[in-house]
């Protein structure tokens, strides 16, 4: 009798391929076309936040996997992941102390003292860029930030204006073509609405991200804005300025479908990303500040595992007991 | 293997293969000189053993290990016992395999196979259990479960093999004869038959009904058809028997009509080895037959760390000798390449959401693996649903992370049905 060593194992037997490389390299290329359209726009700078931020990300993880004795998680794109959404958040003018501080918090805070990946309980971009924002409040100021700039279209973050000054003083300055043909003035990655959209269709197609989320989060936006502008045109901006402005498109897309912060049953999906459109409109309508966005799917996050209860009736049981 | 999609909006669809349009007859593969045979029952040292080494034993002759044993073998061929000794399968359940030296000059059978009457369930048990096809005579003797509808299988419950459908359509008058027989026998009123929906030939089983199965993977698996062709749902943690429900394999029942036509016991088992490199052969060998012979006569090179799967690719078992004997539950065999193998991960869940999605049975699968990577068996039980898996194995299939979801769950079953016997 030979003795041919065999591989045993339990069924199945197969795979469809698929990895956690692959789904985080294909959202980094889904960033690609608004990232590169930032960088074009702002320059050198914007090239410098986003690889500084990627780079820094990275390397926390790697610090905390030696710190922590454990196998090197790096390989994933994970942390990569984390440091291009947190990159293109910021102003293209931030200094490096201000990102190398954010993707620590995103990262460390954010992500690994919870056990890594797949166990944070928010998304550690917004993790990173709520702390920021508490922080460091003055260097969210758009307009402050790209003064020296010199663009060919109004040179006043939309959001902003809108809320300090406004919807009727405003109104004709942000025709919605120019914001999602990235006319406006934000944070790297957030102004070129089209790039944004066209890379969330992609991973929704790719099955990466789960499409329910995105749907619902932009009708929540666009209902509750237009309720507001239909009850006060005068001061409440209409939807689509809402949603070409700001973090609104990376936050459909990007930021609240981030998986482990996510729910993942159908109709919880839909609530979640409902409300996540409504508490950001809220947070703009009423809120203290002009852009609720990161708030908004912080405080989501936090609702999720209670929304994620909601469960489909299980094939072989009477009643459901969620 | 089926990759995933480029496009993967919706969730994968498997589809069943289907069967070739002209349907040979299966190769035949010589009964070769040594065979082995499982018996489902640990050998006990402190007992006499009923069988010992250098025994004559007849064709077709019933063993069994003890006098108070109730489960039995037979002998698929005359010759002498080599030996026998334990076989532990994956999940460490301790059988005896029996190896008999096959004496080719010996035409001896057994003083038949005393042909039970055509109406008692219980002596077709005493000796018919062991047919190709495994027919469930313990289930259909048993007093306490009382059977209303017997399924009978013309449709393959994993992907690739083709074996059942081959079978029912090929033989299909033995399968009525072996139907009839079968009612009979056991007195259940109502008898279906799966079939493929698109299979494209005609076909008719008089009295029995024809059930249309779709062919998606899992639609053929029972808890599938009986959700959706019986109306019946499967309660979580139990059998189809236990909602009067029986399946039954189609060469089952023609290995039973020829075991009545010939009077004697019949001992071939068809089945399809599937190569390397995706050919099909279809063959016919006795029971007990080791496969290394059936790869042999394909030149089917086995290597190290390649793996020899028994059943399908989404539910079969992994065995660890290339001489493992072919059994009457064996219908497909697949060779597959050390290089093909995908990799596993320990990876933690990261909540991606295919699982739930593929999930035919609706169990939160993410937050079952959170209970069962921590052996939290009662828990993942009463909460997450484990009893509720028809272990189709979508779900370790398509999970991101690679985590091994489906083996967590066999696990988990496994560990649970232990408890709950040691409480």
């Amino acid at each position: 009798m030979t003795s041919t060593k065999l591989t045993v194992s339990h069924a199945p037997f197969w795979h469809d391929g698929d990895s956690l490389f692959q789904m985080n390299l294909n959202i980094i290329l889904a960033l690609l076309p608004a990232t590169i359209f930032g960088i074009i726009q702002f320059g050198a700078p914007a090239l410098g936040v986003v690889a500084l931020s990627i780079s820094t990300a990275m390397f926390w993880e790697f610090a905390m996997n030696l710190i922590s004795k454990k196998a090197l998680t790096i390989g994933d794109l994970d942390s990569a992941v984390i440091g291009m959404i947190f990159g293109i958040m910021l102003p293209a003018t931030s200094p490096w102390w201000f990102v190398v501080v954010g993707t620590f918090v995103a990262v460390v805070i954010g992500k690994m003292i919870f056990g890594g990946i797949g166990a944070n309980p928010f998304n550690p971009a917004l993790i990173g860029m709520a702390v920021l924002m508490l922080s460091w409040k003055v260097m969210f100021d758009f307009d402050a930030a790209y003064v020296n700039y010199d663009f060919g279209f109004t040179a006043l973050a939309p959001l902003a204006a809108l809320k300090f000054k406004g919807a009727a003083a405003i109104a004709g300055l942000f025709p919605w073509e120019n914001l999602i043909m990235g006319k406006q003035v934000g944070a790297i990655g957030s102004t070129f609405g089209l790039g944004i959209i066209l890379g969330g269709i992609y991973l929704i197609l790719r099955g990466y991200i789960r499409w329910e989320i995105c749907a619902s989060f932009i009708i929540g936006i666009l209902l509750t804005a237009f309720c507001f502008h239909q009850a006060n045109p005068a001061t409440y901006g209409g939807p689509l300025l809402h949603l070409f402005s700001g973090y609104t498109l990376l936050g459909a897309f990007f930021l609240s479908t981030e998986n482990s912060s996510s729910p993942v049953n159908k109709i919880p999906m839909f609530l979640y990303g409902f409300f996540a459109g409504v508490m950001i409109i809220l947070m703009r309508n009423i809120g203290a500040y002009s852009d609720g966005t990161v708030l908004a799917i912080l405080l989501l996050n936090l609702v999720n595992p209670l929304l994620d209860a909601i469960r489909p009736k299980v094939l072989g049981k009477g009643a459901n007991n969620a | 293997m089926i990759k995933r999609s480029f496009f993967s909006l919706s969730q994968p669809r498997l589809a069943y293969d289907l069967l070739e349009p002209d349907l040979k007859e299966p190769e035949s593969i010589p009964v070769p000189a040594i065979l082995s045979v499982l018996l489902p029952e640990p050998i006990d040292n402190t007992k006499q053993a009923l069988i010992k080494k250098g025994d004559a034993v007849k064709k077709g002759e019933k063993l069994k290990l003890y006098d108070d044993s109730t489960a039995y073998t037979t002998s698929p061929v005359a010759g002498t016992i080599k030996l026998f000794d334990s076989y532990s399968d994956d999940f460490g359940n301790i059988a005896t395999f029996i190896t008999i030296k096959a004496d080719p000059t010996q035409v001896s059978e057994a003083n038949t196979i005393n042909l039970p009457p055509m109406d008692d369930i219980k002596l077709a048990d005493q000796f018919l259990r062991k047919l190709p096809g495994a027919p469930p005579f313990e289930i259909l003797a048993n007093d306490e479960i009382k059977i209303t509808t017997i399924v009978i299988t013309g449709t393959d419950t994993d992907l690739l093999s083709t074996t059942n459908q081959f079978v029912s359509l090929k033989y299909m008058d033995e399968v009525k004869e072996g139907a009839k027989i079968l009612k009979k026998l056991t007195q259940v009123p109502k008898f279906c038959i799966t079939i493929p929906e698109n299979l494209d030939t005609k076909v008719s089983f008089d009295t029995i009904e024809v059930l249309k199965i779709s062919n998606t993977y899992p639609s053929t698996l029972p808890a599938m058809i009986m959700k959706d062709h019986l109306n019946t749902v499967m309660s979580a943690g139990q059998t189809p028997e236990d909602s009067g429900i029986c399946f039954i394999r189609a060469e089952a029942l023609v290995s039973l009509a020829r075991t009545y036509k010939t009077k004697k016991a019949v001992f071939d088992k068809v089945l399809t080895i599937i190569s390397k490199n995706g050919t099909r052969h279809r063959i016919r060998a006795t029971i007990g037959t080791p496969l290394s012979k059936i790869f042999a006569r394909f030149n089917i090179n086995i290597n190290e760390q390649d793996r020899i799967i028994i059943g399908g690719p989404m539910r079969g078992v992994a065995t660890y000798t290339p001489h493992h004997p072919v059994l009457a539950d064996m219908d497909t065999v697949i060779i597959q390449d050390r290089d093909i193998i995908p990799q596993l991960s320990d990876y933690p869940c990261v909540n991606c959401g295919k699982c739930i999605r593929i999930c035919p049975a609706n169990i939160p699968v993410n937050m079952l693996v959170r209970y069962l990577e921590v052996d939290q068996y009662e828990n993942a039980a009463d909460k997450f649903d484990l009893e509720s898996c028809i272990d189709c194995g979508l779900c370790a299939y398509v999970c991101t992370a690679r985590i091994p979801l489906h083996q967590y769950i066999r696990l988990g079953k496994h560990e649970l049905l232990t408890l709950r016997a040691d409480a």
